[in-house]
């Protein structure tokens, strides 16, 4: 028998899409049977209070949650988000109901075995619910009291060797796609880069450093399955700066239809006999390819890499050979000035593609750190340069986005010592209102009246 | 010259209880603003280390993380975590 | 219940304390075939909706199950997520950027025998565990924020939303029919914990009141300077407030007409709640995108200034959607994504083709950037 009813919550258990509502009613179960026998840290009945808490909210259209922000583990800007029911007398089981942001394997890999010992601290200490994953990447364990927190930040790092992620004015737990991993389009190795950054930057990540959050992600190509131009301060995308790899047998293939288009991207439905000079030649934003006399001709000069022609033909296209990453700074949600896209920065930072070494071919992880330290110091350098300029020059609660529009983006490029390019506008400005430096103009600004009226009268 | 962390922690905690008669939480820039001779990254190694020395500690909204004296504030009896 | 200690001692706590280690080194995590040959994939097909499979340049094949899945996952649905895992993927198991959960396989006969183990795994409620699904040219798993299960501005909720939703476009989750590939994000409130700003289509919580204040209490459990300096707009000063007992106190004033509702005061300060009933609801955002393929990236536009909350299942909300997604459907070209098939045929015809009103709340009136959506030339339709 339930402890609370609820019967608008009910309704959101049909239908075929997995339904939240079973699984917390499910896990409310779990917990009242108990058949380990646990000696349950936080109130056994935390779901039923969840769920009759939540039926409140579904019936009177307002939330009931107050926000917390002095808990935390001991030393640690981030990483746990405290929170409160406002009705903690009808749903005490909830009355506290902390966040803990438990940092991400890279590209979301895990074992059983991972998850299970996990899930055994998140039984005994927690409310048995989570995210799997948070908006920032994280796994999110959703919903425990002060007095668990450090006892779960103990067990996590003692047992688990495993550290929380960010929150507040902290650099947030990085994030990347699956890269190159399990994608043949990825230019770059997203997790290396990802965790060895991470690494890096742990004292940004668990201590404020910065005027607000600071946000990065690694996109494998410019498709950007994790969003890293929409969502990043800084947002790194694997690109190539060579020609397309091209198998003239295998775009044949295609054209003849032996390899469905788009790796059978749109089977469910007929869109007709695969037409190459439809589907891909037309469709080519630059209009740098041909498909003559049965063979697929790119000029790759004109390319913009857009991965359209790879994306439909992946048998038979490859990204080209000469790999990095383009960086783009300042993606932001809406709030306040309105949403800003990462601006392009730093066209393209090579990675070196000899230096394949992975962590297995090292007796130590220094040793590998020292390996990575040389392969992406480019890299390192630019963000560094970032940070400085933001800590001097940002304001409180100003993203990096919002400062780039306020001082301009010639400023930005100064500071980041990169060289002004035509890549860096989408065209030239429309106005003439120059604001020329006095070294800019021959002679300086300083001029001599008298010298002046010599040749104009007063 | 490097900054003397218990130099600092004297400006810091003076500062703080000056102006907390209005508020008990402050941006990390308003620590920079005490040592205006300072590199922003040293001032923010040593609010952190404070906080680690049970000096200082942290409040966070979530997305923007302040600092104040620990313990000062009308916020934690609110939240029954004093 | 007894308190157990980890070992965790409260008056020392940086004995044996452990800090900075990051996460686990995705190493430890990789399948044998990842870890073989990571960097050296040649390519990779969709077998059918939720079924991939990717071939390595050594010839290694691995094969992907794709499954959709609530992000909001209990202990118990984790615990047989790896009994999963166990049983047909040597204990490995990864999830994807937009919460679907991936099973990695190396034969196509554990294809097929997972695929019908995970078939028949239902909730007692009778909705699907492991939905198959979310590939190529469908609709994904929407990526999503708190709601009302855990957030304190939220002006709707995320998860019932999102379950809606789900259940509203399920056929499209498991099948391969639309021009090219959908996204649907959802946030809570424009805060945009997940930024949902550059999706195809983006369901967005707003709230339309002002704080309301609690004068009596603010003073008591709010430091009046930073619920001033909390307001990203400046409508907040503090105030003096006389109460109906005759007494005054120190509290603040909302120059409701600068409110833009994000509820950061009440981030601050308790005493200033901003959910509604009748204030919060829906807008409908269209046509963003993240990639770069074919065009660049682009914002979702607000294309529904505000719908209701009707709970449990918003379905004004899910049919508003689902009228965009069919008329997408029926009129983009092959590859063409929301976004572009608006810009191709005008968001005039946009309007009329998803039969959506246009009201005035959708004309940018935000600052400067606002000129630049407005039409500067004769180039119209009737």
């Amino acid at each position: 028998m339930a402890k609370h009813k609820t019967p608008l919550l009910d309704q959101l258990e049909s239908g075929p899409w997995p339904s939240f509502v079973s699984d917390i009613k499910q896990e409310a179960a779990a917990r009242a049977k108990n058949v380990k026998g646990l000696d349950y840290q936080i109130p056994a009945d935390v779901c039923e209070d969840l769920l009759g808490i939540l039926e409140l909210s579904y019936k009177d259209g307002t939330t009931h949650w107050k926000h917390g922000g002095i808990v935390g583990v001991f030393g640690y800007g981030g990483g746990i988000i405290g929170r409160y029911c406002d009705k903690p007398l009808d749903f005490p089981g909830v009355a506290a109901f902390h966040t803990v942001r438990v940092a991400q394997p890279g590209g979301k890999y895990y074992t059983s075995a991972y998850l299970r010992q996990l899930m055994d601290i998140w039984d005994l200490r927690g409310s048995g619910l989570t995210n799997m994953h948070g908006s920032t990447g994280d796994i999110i364990l959703l919903g425990t009291t002060t007095p668990q927190l450090e006892e779960i930040f103990y067990q996590l790092t003692h047992e688990m060797n495993q550290d929380l992620g960010g929150s507040g004015s902290n650099l947030r737990t990085p994030a990347d796609c699956i890269g190159s991993s399990r994608c043949e389009y990825s230019c770059i190795d997203t997790q290396e880069l990802c965790y060895y950054l991470t690494m890096r930057y742990q004292d940004e990540l668990h201590r404020p450093a910065f005027p607000y959050k600071f946000k990065f992600k690694f996109d494998g190509c410019p498709n950007g399955c994790v969003c890293s131009i929409a969502r990043s301060d800084l947002s790194f995308i694997g690109t190539w700066k060579d020609a397309i790899q091209i198998n003239q047998a295998e775009v044949k293939a295609y054209v003849d239809g032996q390899s469905p288009a788009g790796g059978g991207s749109h089977s469910s439905r007929d869109w007709g006999k695969f037409d190459i000079q439809k589907e891909v030649i037309d469709l080519c934003p630059t209009k740098c390819m041909a498909y003559v006399n049965g063979e697929l001709k790119i000029y790759d000069k004109e390319c913009t890499r857009c991965m359209h022609c790879i994306n439909v033909m992946p048998k038979a296209l490859k990204p080209g050979k000469e790999k990095g990453v383009s960086i783009l700074c300042g993606a932001k949600a809406p709030i306040v000035d309105g949403a800003q896209m990462g601006t392009l920065i730093r066209p393209f930072i090579a990675v070196d593609q000899t230096m394949d070494k992975q962590l297995s071919d090292f007796d130590s992880e220094d040793e590998w750190v020292e390996y990575l330290d040389e392969k992406y110091a480019d890299i390192t350098e630019f963000v560094e340069l970032v940070w400085d300029y933001w800590m001097e020059e940002g304001k409180n609660r100003e993203r990096l986005g919002e400062l780039m529009i306020r001082e301009g983006l010639q400023k930005f490029l100064e500071k980041t010592e990169t060289d002004p390019m035509a890549v860096h506008v989408q065209h030239p400005r429309t106005n003439p209102y120059i604001f020329w430096k006095e070294d800019e103009v021959d002679g300086g600004w300083e001029r001599d009246i008298e010298e002046y009226r010599k040749a104009h009268a007063r | 010259m490097a900054l003397d962390k218990a130099e600092a922690q004297k400006v810091i905690v003076d500062q703080l209880e000056k102006k907390g008669k209005s508020k008990s939480k402050f941006y990390l820039k308003d620590f920079y603003a005490f040592f205006p001779d300072e590199k922003p990254r040293t001032v923010k190694n040593i609010v952190n280390e404070l906080v680690g020395d049970g000096i200082l500690e942290y409040w966070s909204s979530g997305s923007t993380t302040m600092i104040g004296l620990k313990g000062a504030g009308k916020q934690a009896g609110a939240e029954g975590e004093d | 219940m007894a308190f157990i200690s980890a070992g965790y001692n409260p008056d020392k706590p940086m004995e044996n304390r452990i800090t900075d280690i990051g996460p686990r080194h995705y190493d430890e995590f990789y399948p044998e075939v990842i870890k073989k040959n990571k960097g050296k994939w040649s390519h990779h097909e969709i077998l059918e909706p939720g079924v991939l499979v990717h071939v390595a340049e050594s010839g290694d094949k691995i094969f992907t199950v794709r499954c959709g899945g609530a992000r909001l996952m209990t202990v118990t649905h984790i615990r047989e997520i790896c009994d999963i895992a166990d049983k047909y993927c040597n204990g490995h198991v990864r999830f994807t950027t937009r919460n679907n959960i991936e099973f990695l396989v190396d034969t196509l006969d554990k294809v097929n025998a997972l695929k019908a183990d995970l078939a028949q795994r239902k909730f007692d409620g009778g909705s699907m565990k492991f939905p198959v699904g979310g590939t190529g040219s469908g609709i994904s798993n929407i990526v999503h924020t708190q709601g009302w299960i855990h957030c304190h501005t939220p002006a709707t909720d995320a998860s019932g939303t999102v379950k809606a939703t789900m259940d509203a476009v399920f056929e499209d989750f498991q099948s391969m029919k639309m021009p090219a590939k959908l996204r649907i994000s959802m946030a809570c409130c424009l805060n945009m914990c997940g930024a949902v700003h550059c999706s195809d289509i983006a369901i967005l919580g707003y709230h339309r009141k002002p704080p309301i204040l609690d004068h009596e209490y603010l003073d008591k459990v709010c430091e009046i300077p930073l619920a001033v300096a909390s307001c990203p707009t400046a409508a907040i000063r503090p105030s003096k407030v006389e109460l109906p007992n005759g007494t005054t106190v120190n509290s603040v004033a909302v120059k409701n007409e600068r409110c833009m509702y994000c509820g950061n005061c009440y981030t601050m300060c308790p005493s200033m709640p901003l959910s509604d009933k009748e204030g919060d609801g829906i807008v409908l955002m269209a046509g963003g995108k993240v990639s770069n393929r074919i065009s660049a990236p682009k914002f979702s536009k607000v294309v529904v200034a505000f719908l209701p909350n009707e709970t449990p299942r918003w379905p004004t909300m899910t049919e508003t959607i689902k009228k965009m997604i069919n008329a997408y459907s029926n009129g983009a070209n092959k590859y063409e994504r929301l976004g572009d098939w608006a810009d191709r045929i005008g968001w005039e015809r946009f309007f009329e083709v998803c039969e959506l009103d246009f009201t005035h709340h959708l004309i940018d009136d935000f600052r400067d950037a606002a000129y630049h959506t407005w039409r500067q030339s004769t180039l119209f339709k009737f």
